[in-house]
């Protein structure tokens, strides 16, 4: 059985020759034993798998993250699902940011991507908003969320209780920007998300930002640390968080 | 284009066909974890890119991703599975030609009719990458050599020599030792 018989025959199997070379290759099949076999054997292999390889489903939970990507507004947080993928993708993200912090400090400070904040952490957020739950510990108590990062970076961010002001704590996670772990904590307005990261200084923005992809991004400095804040809540709401959230540092 | 325009066309195009895009996963990394990581990473690709998608087959658009997105997970935690493509196909040419399997009354074919769930699925599971995708999306997701052409990137011959040899491989596995 010749190389171009094989290829002709597994064509011939799958429906894939035109009609012409379809009947030629048929007459040829029935008086030649070899090939007989052959589409023999192949047909019993794809009847196998046909009936013993179901379609794989994706499991419900999958179809739930995905799904939250096309869901119109406000994204609805299924704060109480268990951790699932979020929990892995938090370890491997916490494990590349106790490497950096083992490298240094300044290689915190040092890093800085060419270019593209804006969009990395509008990236980062709407991965967050994917996982299981958009935050990696989960407080609404700011002496259990800073302490944690205390642990896994070079520099912790101050957290701020915003409840008063409608912006209720949820937690914290570590995002990484261009090769830049950054602690980044995730308030709550309404059914809203805002994540706000910390970037060292050096990374501010350069000139306005515009909404991206539907997502309005707003930064300050408080003179050392440059804060991003990013949320598909409208943009006049979000600069009050900002503003409530720079009041709230200005209190000693 | 908006947001509102973004969401829209990923749950037109997109959705629909994450079962196939679980399952082109599955395949290709072996395991439900890292499947469902790279559906994710590919669905996010995909919602940055919807824009770029102008019409046509859903379908293969999707798959393309999710293949792509598969093999960088492959390049990153399964080097040597995407070894030496010229190699194999020397090896697995030559092969196919030699070989002249047994006539008679076929107990081969009975044989791999009868092969259950676990013995199709390891003798798949130890195809080389590029060959065990091509079977799959052939065999298992049903798609025509046109479409397993568009997402795998190669020439329709390069499909036809590959599911031939794919088929050859599983087939030589299942129908020894009898």
């Amino acid at each position: 059985m010749t190389e171009n018989d094989r290829l002709l025959l597994n064509a011939y199997i799958d429906g894939e020759l035109d009609p012409a070379h379809a009947l030629e290759f048929e007459q040829r099949l029935a008086g030649n034993g070899p090939l007989a076999d052959e589409r023999a054997r192949i047909e019993a292999l794809r009847g196998a798998m046909r009936e013993r390889l179901p379609r794989a489903t994706a499991s419900p939970e999958l179809r739930r993250r995905i799904a939250a990507l096309a869901r119109p507004r406000p994204f609805a947080i299924d704060w109480g699902a268990r951790r699932g993928l979020g929990a892995k993708w938090g370890a491997m993200a916490a494990s590349i940011a106790v490497a950096f912090a083992v490298g240094s400090a300044a290689t915190y400070l040092a890093i800085r991507p060419d270019r593209g904040e804006p969009e990395l952490l509008v990236s980062s957020h709407m991965r967050a908003l994917m996982a299981t739950q958009p935050v990696e510990v989960v407080s609404t108590d700011r002496h259990t969320v800073k302490p944690w990062f205390n642990g896994k970076l070079p520099q912790s961010p101050r957290v701020i209780d915003l409840a008063a002001q409608g912006f209720p704590l949820a937690g914290g996670r570590i995002d990484v920007i261009g090769l830049t772990p950054a602690p980044t904590l995730v308030y709550r307005a309404r059914q809203h998300v805002i994540s706000l990261t910390a970037l060292p200084g050096s990374l501010r923005a350069r000139g306005a930002i515009r909404p991206i992809d539907g997502y309005n991004v707003v930064e300050w400095t408080d003179g050392s640390l440059a804060y991003w804040a990013v949320s598909d809540l409208a943009a006049p709401e979000l600069e009050n968080f900002a503003k409530a959230f720079r009041a709230g540092e200005a209190e000693p | 284009m908006d947001r509102g325009d973004s969401k829209a066309r990923f749950a037109n195009v997109v959705i629909p066909h994450l079962d196939d895009a679980y399952g082109l996963a599955r395949w290709v990394t072996g395991n439900r974890a890292d499947a469902e990581d790279v559906v994710q990473e590919a669905c996010l690709r995909a919602f940055r890119g919807i824009g770029g998608f102008t019409g046509g087959n859903g379908r293969a658009w999707v798959l393309t991703i999710v293949r792509n997105a598969a093999y960088d997970w492959l390049r990153k935690n399964r080097a040597p599975a995407v070894v030496h493509v010229d190699d194999l196909e020397a090896v697995e040419r030559m092969r196919l030609a030699d070989d002249a399997p047994p006539a008679g009354d076929n107990p081969e074919a009975a044989l791999i009719a009868r092969a259950d769930e676990v013995k199709l699925e390891a003798a798949i599971a130890s195809l080389p990458a590029i060959f065990r995708e091509t079977l799959v999306l052939r065999d298992v997701q049903g798609l025509d050599y046109r479409e397993i052409a568009t997402i795998t990137d190669v020439p329709i011959g390069t499909v036809m020599s590959r599911l031939a040899r794919a088929r050859r491989r599983v087939i030589e596995m299942l129908g020894a030792h009898r």
